[in-house]
């Protein structure tokens, strides 16, 4: 039922991984190799970019579904 | 009483003396009032009007061939629940009252409510109770709600101040939401109907919605009737997509939202309700920026100075001082598995000492048992001598006395004595006639014996 909700392409799953993310740093990141962290933090910051997009995105958008049957 | 007034009246007709106005409205107004004292009666308001500034209303109903006029209390308006307006069918309960100054008669309204809505109420508690029996509304079938919703679907009127309301929130907290509108009917006959295929098109849409949002603005319990029909509520309750019923204002309550998901007080609640607030998102976006660059600072930092310590440190550039430091070590832990053995054997000897002194303890006791018995046993010897050496002497001195009696009794100290004693052939002859002439006897003196011959026989 929840199919291509969990791509990257929505704002709900770019703002999960990176709740996750930070999640993570905080509480693992001295078990994470040095290549690990900074991946994340790529990661991270490409998220966030990803997550102002989609909010700053135009206007409010309506589409009106024809009534016929 | 009725019989009374008769009389009078018949009595004054009859002696030909008219009444006066206020006389004859004084009986009518009694007999009406005190048969009319409460009625109840079904009709249609007219000529509704409030008067100022008491705020008592007056109107008339009717029907088609007559009407009667009613006064409506300003206190008594503000306890009903409608709006009363022209042409609305009513029932009141009230008392008929005899206006004298113009005599005429009116209605003083009690109550006033309208007509028909009761019959709807009870089909409404109906309904709730069958489908509620049926679990309709158990929470365990209630769909959560997504956090960020991209697509909602919103299925009311397709003109009105609803759909504006809620566009209007919409795009100033969430305007990166998607809304597609189904229009439908909100009232009147087919309304439920459209209300329903909307239901089934938007499941059935590919535009896969987050949300659908069924709304209407607020109403009469009549005009909001559609949104009880079972047929609504079952379409809701089918829904595969979370429903949320945001029907009339906060006090009206409608079976969709008993069955709905999530059941909103009015369309413009509803999406404060379902839609994030973007302002607030790009807060938290900004902190957890913050976030992410400190954590990240502060173990790189840490490795850093870790690395710093590492090169700077002694034992980095010493090799020898680690080997005599590991030695050290080596060392200490000879001294600790020494100190634990010692402390081992200490305890070890602690208890043999511990168990020896029990021993000896238990000797001690025995001991002084011992002593104790040995004493006890010396008394019961020197009483027992005592009386022994008393019994001795008692004895003694009973020998003396009977050997002094002895000795009286000894042949040899009578003979000391003088006296003498004859034996002949050594038997001792003690009478005269054992005695005969020529016999050979023997005279025992005290000092020896000498030899003689009876010879003198007389």
């Amino acid at each position: 039922m929840q199919k291509k909700k969990t791509n990257n392409g929505t704002f709900e799953a770019a703002y999960k991984k990176l709740e996750k993310i930070l999640a993570e740093l905080e509480n693992n990141i001295e078990e994470k190799s040095l290549d690990d962290i900074l991946n994340n933090y790529q990661e991270g910051l490409n998220l966030l970019k990803i997550c102002r997009e989609k909010l700053s995105e135009a206007e409010l958008k309506i589409e009106k579904i024809k009534n016929e049957t | 009483m009725h019989e009374d007034l008769k009389m009078e009246l018949f009595k004054d007709i009859e002696e030909e003396q008219p009444l006066t106005v206020s006389e004859l409205t004084d009986y009518v107004k009694e007999i009406l009032e005190g048969n009319f004292k409460s009625v109840y009666v079904v009709g249609e308001i007219s000529g509704f009007k409030k008067a100022f500034p008491s705020g008592h209303s007056y109107f008339v109903i009717k029907d088609d061939d007559s009407q009667i006029s009613c006064n409506l209390w300003s206190f008594r308006y503000n306890q009903i629940n409608f709006k009363p307006e022209d042409g609305k069918r009513v029932l009141i309960r009230g008392s008929i009252r005899l206006y004298k100054l113009r005599g005429t008669y009116s209605i003083d309204v009690a109550t006033i409510e309208e007509f028909g809505l009761g019959e709807l109420q009870a089909k409404f508690e109906k309904l709730k109770k069958k489908l509620s029996e049926e679990g309709l509304f158990h929470e365990k079938y209630k769909k959560p709600l997504p956090d960020f919703p991209e697509r909602i679907a919103i299925i009311t009127s397709e003109s009105g101040a609803v759909i504006e309301d809620f566009k209007k929130v919409a795009s100033k907290r969430y305007p990166s939401v998607k809304l597609f509108l189904y229009p439908v009917m909100v009232q009147g006959k087919g309304s439920a109907d459209s209300i329903c295929s909307a239901i089934e098109k938007a499941n059935r849409s590919q535009n896969d919605y987050d949300i659908i949002v069924i709304a209407r603005g607020g109403g009469a319990i009549e005009d909001l009737w559609s949104f009880n029909e079972e047929s609504v509520a079952r379409s809701v309750f089918k829904s595969k997509i979370p429903i949320v019923s945001a029907v009339g204002h906060e006090i009206d309550f409608t079976i969709c939202d008993f069955v709905a998901d999530l059941r909103a007080p009015t369309p413009s609640a509803a999406a404060e309700m379902i839609l994030p607030d973007s302002t607030e998102l790009f807060r938290n976006l900004d902190l957890s920026q913050g976030n992410l660059h400190k954590y990240v600072k502060s173990r790189l930092r840490n490795l850093s100075e870790t690395l710093d310590n590492i090169e700077k440190s002694y034992s980095f550039n010493k090799p020898n001082d680690i080997i005599s430091e590991f030695s050290l070590r080596i060392d200490e832990i000879g001294d600790e598995i020494f100190g634990i053995i010692s402390n081992r054997l200490k305890y070890l000897n602690q208890n043999l000492e511990n168990t020896g002194k029990h021993l000896v303890n238990s000797f001690r006791s025995q001991n002084e048992k011992i002593r104790i018995y040995k004493r006890n046993f010396r008394e019961l010897d020197s009483r027992l001598n005592h009386l022994i050496k008393e019994r001795i002497k008692l004895i003694r001195s009973d020998i003396n006395q009977k050997n002094k009696l002895l000795e009286n009794l000894n042949p040899d100290t009578i003979l000391r004595r003088g006296f003498t004693y004859i034996t002949k052939n050594d038997i001792i002859l003690s009478r005269k006639v054992n005695a005969e002439i020529k016999d050979y006897v023997k005279i025992h003196f005290s000092d020896g014996e000498v030899g003689a011959e009876i010879h003198d026989y007389n």
